[in-house]
């Protein structure tokens, strides 16, 4: 059952999942999901929290599917949910009160418990302590264009923004990032 | 000229952030069978019930509040008739109360 749905094209898994097949919704979660936690991992560090985001994207996608209408790729409509979910959890992330920088962390005497299997940069830590204190509009706009590289026509399908809003957006993201990066706080 | 745009600093680590990918694949590991069991868990009958019951817990509320009022208005107006009778007619209370009640 799940080879021969290994060949299947995403259109007919859809399908399949509608007609009441989970194993073919299964198949999609299995061929989409590091897609998904490629991009969750941008805007997430911490594995919990990576991984809540991208049950959510799959649970949307889902009880959603009915609204997926195949006039795009069905990873293009899935990168769409996932964007707004990734969105949702910097909001909530703001809302819970400001970040701390692994800057301030270090210093006040905090050590982790294990170092994270791929040592980081101190200069790509530095970017990542002043792109967490974005707002989450801006870190959203900065991290699809440079990070994930999208254009902004990508970004503006993918938000839902104009293209001129993007530009906007990434603009000011960008002015805001140097200014951080040239101050932290 | 301080234009934000052309940055090569900024530029030269955005292209190395791209470049380093998170290895997920740690958590991607059973991903499928946690999302499948999720879903079976948000199907399940019991909690579209749990849901339902939930979001219908302010009407209710409002449907207690509302007999709570209807049955002091009640207890009221059985109170007045029993005054009443006992100051009409005194005797009458004790057949009264064996006809109501």
């Amino acid at each position: 059952m799940a080879s021969a749905e290994n060949t299947l094209p995403d259109e007919r898994l859809v399908a399949d999942t509608l007609s009441g097949d989970d194993d073919a919704f299964a198949e999609l979660t299995r061929r989409h999901k590091s897609r998904v936690f490629g991009v969750a991992a941008r805007f997430a560090r911490d594995a919990s929290e990576i991984d809540d985001i991208c049950q959510d994207v799959f649970v949307q996608a889902y009880f959603k599917l009915r609204q997926f209408r195949g006039d795009s790729p069905f990873e293009h409509w899935l990168l769409r949910i996932t964007t707004f979910k990734c969105y949702d959890y910097l909001r909530k992330r703001q809302r819970s009160g400001p970040a701390i920088s692994t800057d301030a962390l270090l210093e006040s005497g905090f050590e982790p418990a294990a170092p994270p299997p791929d040592e980081p940069h101190p200069a790509l830590e530095r970017l990542h302590s002043a792109l967490v204190q974005l707002s989450p509009k801006e870190r959203l706009v900065i991290t699809l264009l440079e990070l994930e590289d999208k254009t902004l026509q990508e970004i503006s399908e993918l938000t839902g923004w104009s293209v001129n809003n993007v530009k906007v957006r990434a603009f000011r993201a960008r002015a805001a990032l140097r200014k951080l990066m040239e101050n932290p706080k | 000229m301080n234009d934000p745009q052309s940055d090569p600093q900024l530029d030269s680590l955005f292209a190395q952030a791209r470049a380093r990918r998170a290895n997920t694949s740690a958590i991607e590991y059973g991903f499928e069978t946690r999302v499948m069991a999720r879903l079976r868990a948000e199907k399940q009958p019991g909690s579209i019930w749990a849901m339902v019951s939930w979001r219908m817990m302010p009407f209710f509320a409002a449907c207690v509040l509302g007999l709570v009022v209807w049955r002091a208005d009640v207890f009221a107006e059985v109170d007045d008739a029993a005054q009443t009778a006992s100051t009409d007619n005194p005797a009458a209370l004790d057949s009264w109360g064996d006809t109501q009640l």
